[in-house]
């Protein structure tokens, strides 16, 4: 798990190449504040996706904000571009998305996008800053396989489903089971909660 | 099915621990006053697109049954994104709710002309004098909203 954004915690944007990506001008117009606002210097911006490719395809970029709801090509679908034919140097670029709304039949294509976040709008600054440190700290791996490009879509690592055997190899079971060696003793619980000297 | 587990470089996380850089609240009122510039034309844009969808779908649009869902979808959609403003008074949860409705008569195939009306009331209350309203009754019309909305009438 990654450590929340305090207010004084101090954060350098300002050598990173950010694209943003809206079909709506006003929008794409509140998103650029906001990120310029971060400290950001080299931002792209792109009003579509075909705009979002021909840059993917001619710059390397460190992160990439996107809208969901465009016409033509939408941003999930740009996204499962970027995973798997964005080149070496963007495929694995964290990327966030922001919506509105999502539509019933988005939900899961949504979750099966690639991205590392969805924020919802309206943005505010607070929130898309949190976003942003929370996807440059998380250390979840990276799935690639025919069905999914993406980081790992378990957030938490909590068991498989109850009543289910998990489908991976290193899912363990619900269930406790029997202990494999025997209880420590009292004073080696104590013994590890000892406050201890350290020298710093 | 082959699967391959791996971590990638996150070049973001060398970048945003360098030294240097600015504190996590200045960027915030950076941001915010960025923002702010912006007001202006945010809340004419909102204006124009409520205006446009009571020209359209409003009570007495003339040829809103042969309107689609998707050019209703997007104007509520653009209203959610410019309502960083207006969210005080709920105008983006408005927007959302009728989002929601939408994509309903999308999957149903159906409008329901008086559930549209009750949203583009609510939006237009909301933008004139939503400030004013006590904020109990702010939620209890949203949350009437909400369940028309989420309201399907095939469902019983």
């Amino acid at each position: 798990m990654t450590e929340a954004l305090l207010p004084s915690q101090r954060i350098n944007l300002e050598r990173a190449t950010v694209l943003v990506l809206d079909d709506n001008g006003a929008s794409l117009d509140i998103l650029s504040q906001v990120v310029a606002g971060f400290g950001v210097k080299q931002m792209h911006r792109a009003e579509s996706v075909v705009d979002a490719q021909s840059l993917i395809r001619t710059k390397t970029f460190d992160l990439v904000i996107s809208d969901v709801q465009m016409p033509v090509t939408d941003g999930i679908e740009f996204i499962e571009w970027l995973r798997r034919e964005g080149g070496e140097t963007n495929r694995y670029v964290p990327v966030i998305l922001v919506t509105g709304h999502t539509r019933t039949t988005q939900i899961f294509k949504l979750r099966d996008a690639g991205s590392n976040y969805v924020v919802a709008k309206p943005i505010t600054p607070k929130v898309l800053l949190e976003r942003i440190f929370w996807v440059a700290r998380e250390d979840r791996q990276f799935i690639e396989c025919e069905t999914y490009i993406g980081p790992d879509r378990r957030f938490k690592h909590e068991g498989p489903p109850p009543g289910t055997d998990g489908r991976r190899k290193d899912d363990l079971p619900a269930e406790v089971g029997e202990a494999q060696t025997p209880n420590m003793s009292d004073d080696e619980i104590a013994n590890m909660m000892r406050p201890a000297k350290v020298q710093i | 099915m082959t699967v391959r587990k791996f971590q990638p470089p996150n070049r973001l996380a060398k970048m945003i621990k360098e030294r240097g850089g600015i504190l996590a609240k200045d960027a915030i009122a950076a941001a915010e006053a960025g923002v702010e510039s912006l007001r202006e034309s945010s809340l004419a844009n909102l204006d124009a697109t409520i205006a446009e969808m009571e020209r359209r779908f409003g009570k007495g649009a003339e040829g809103r049954d042969a309107e689609s869902f998707e050019a209703l979808y997007i104007l509520s959609s653009r209203i959610i994104d410019v309502s960083i403003f207006v969210s005080d008074v709920g105008i983006d949860r408005a927007a959302v709710s009728l989002c929601g409705l939408v994509d309903g008569f999308a999957e149903s195939g159906a409008w329901r002309w008086d559930a549209v009306d009750v949203h583009l009331n609510a939006l237009r209350l909301l933008r004139s004098i939503g400030a004013q309203l006590p904020a109990e009754q702010r939620e209890a019309m949203l949350a009437g909203l909400h369940q028309v909305s989420r309201h399907r009438p095939d469902e019983g």
